[in-house]
């Protein structure tokens, strides 16, 4: 069918990424030799041990930094630095603190040159979507951090990107209100589709969203496995199968102090 | 929240009446049970001498008239001085080249007082307005430059990324990241540089001048009249802290994405 199809299609093609930073005191290899390829509406868990290079490796996929070598295509394009046809929702929420949530979901379309009545309409779609209705006058300062990181998705999806990086999004969060933003962004992802590539420390996370896990191992970080997780969703933390799973890929992520 | 807001700044003007009459009792009762008061006068008769100069002129004119006079050197020439000093603070902290050129010559300015040009101030300007400008204006345009630099250099990087990554120009960066996030520091230098000028005013009207609140000041001092040096400071002080009060409605109407305590 389409569906499959699409699934089929190569949205990510990483070859041999790896990222080396250089200072006074020498040179540090944080990612070494990273071939990936993500497909179109695949949701894509980069699950690695505490202070591997997770976030170097998603910074580097998303063309927020440069590869020290290798390429990143995304859609046959190469990527060197950052673009509007990617979104990127980061940890620390990165809101504009002097923006309302309607001035930083629209944000995007806005410096893109989108009409205002254009742009206004898209971003209420997708402030709506996030469950943020009624609170598009709120400045960042006055919303919980779930809320906060609702107005980071909706204004990562509001430009339309082909790719959606996620940095640890929910690391920041209680445990109750990560588990409600788990469940929210299988919603948000079932209702609007796009490639997702989520990066997270926690298995038990990974396995509630991913359809597919790469697992990472310390630094300098390699690809160690990949899982492909296909139970149905809703997922079950308790279901055992579920539980098996998270034993089997606990035992097989490096450890660290 | 607000109710709170409100409460604390009740609490927070009471402290402040309770605070100053017990300073004036002090300064009372220092004056007229010591020998202070051969020196210097009570606080009765300097605020009644005070307010009586709205009335009875010092010298050609009321006090308001002085007032007005010396906000007529300080405002638009500390208002010019800011306008200089965020162009040059906020492009000196964003852009690296800009720094590398001005920066250097300005560190070796900004520890300079500004009195201390008076004799140039003179020599360029004359003994008329002109060096009366150019002192106030030094005095913000230090102030805010610096304040204005701190400003653009705190961006937060992930801003800048996470901007990039939405589509915006470097231009765009400049004017949608660099500048709202600078506003905070801005308004602390706008505020620093404000009681700056003002008091600089002083020293701008010790050059050459028949009016205003420094006038009273160094006339006072020429006539060996210390009740009329203190009506001048007074009127200094007063006038002082209402252009901050004016200036921290502004920054609260302006900036109301920050929750920064008075």
């Amino acid at each position: 069918m389409d569906e499959a199809r699409h699934m089929s299609k190569s949205i990510i093609v990483a070859q041999g990424i790896s990222k080396t930073f250089t200072n006074k005191r020498g040179s540090t290899k944080v990612i070494e030799n990273i071939n990936l390829e993500v497909r179109e509406n695949e949701f894509l868990c980069l699950v690695g041990p505490g202070q591997c290079g997770k976030t170097t490796a998603v910074n580097v996929l998303s063309g927020l930094e440069p590869a020290s070598t290798g390429t990143v295509k995304i859609n046959g394009k190469t990527i060197t630095r950052p673009g509007p046809d990617r979104g990127f929702v980061f940890q620390s929420t990165a809101l504009y603190p002097w923006l309302t949530v309607m001035g930083n979901v629209e944000y995007g379309p806005k410096v893109r040159g989108i009409k205002k009545s254009e742009r206004r309409e898209k971003a209420q779609y997708y402030i709506n979507l996030v469950g943020l209705e009624g609170f598009e006058h709120s400045y960042p300062n006055q919303l919980s951090g779930g809320m906060q990181q609702r107005v980071g998705i909706a204004r990562a999806y509001c430009n339309e990107p082909v790719v959606l990086f996620m940095d640890q999004p929910f690391g920041a969060l209680d445990a109750q209100t990560r588990y409600l933003m788990q469940e929210e962004i299988i919603r948000i992802w079932e209702t609007a589709k796009r490639t997702i590539v989520f990066v997270t420390n926690n298995i038990e996370e990974a396995i509630y969203l991913a359809d597919r896990i790469v697992l990472l191992t310390n630094t300098p970080t390699q690809i160690k496995k990949e899982y492909k997780i296909d139970f149905p969703r809703p997922r079950d933390y308790t279901d055992p199968d579920f539980l098996a799973l998270r034993e089997e890929i606990t035992n097989e992520m490096d450890k660290t102090l | 929240m607000i109710d709170n807001t409100r409460r604390s700044r009740k609490h927070g003007a009471r402290a402040a009446v309770i605070s100053i009459f017990v300073f004036l009792l002090i300064w009372q009762a220092a004056t007229t049970f010591t020998s202070l008061g051969i020196l210097m006068p009570s606080p009765l008769i300097s605020l009644s001498a005070f307010f009586k100069s709205f009335i009875v002129p010092i010298g050609p004119y009321p006090i308001f008239i002085h007032i007005y006079w010396s906000l007529v050197r300080v405002v638009p020439f500390y208002i010019v001085g800011a306008i200089a000093g965020i162009i040059l603070g906020i492009t000196m902290g964003w852009y690296k080249p800009v720094a590398a050129i001005f920066r250097p010559i300005f560190e070796i300015l900004r520890p300079i007082p500004p009195i201390a040009w008076i004799p140039i101030a003179i020599v360029w300007f004359g003994i008329g307005e002109g060096s009366k400008w150019f002192l106030i204006f030094l005095a913000a345009f230090m102030n805010v430059t610096i304040n204005s630099f701190a400003g653009a250099r705190s961006t937060d990087p992930v801003l800048v990324g996470c901007s990039k990554m939405l589509g915006a120009s470097d231009w765009q960066i400049f004017t949608t990241v660099v500048l709202p996030g600078s506003v905070p520091y801005i308004f602390a230098g706008l505020q620093v540089a404000l009681s700056s000028s003002w008091a600089t005013i002083v020293a701008a009207e010790m050059i050459r001048s028949s009016e205003g609140v420094g006038w009273i000041i160094i006339s006072s001092q020429e006539t060996n009249n210390s009740v009329n040096t203190l009506v001048g400071v007074v009127a200094i002080g007063i006038v002082g802290f209402i252009l901050a009060v004016i200036m921290r409605e502004v920054e609260a109407v302006l900036v109301k994405w920050t929750k920064r305590d008075i």
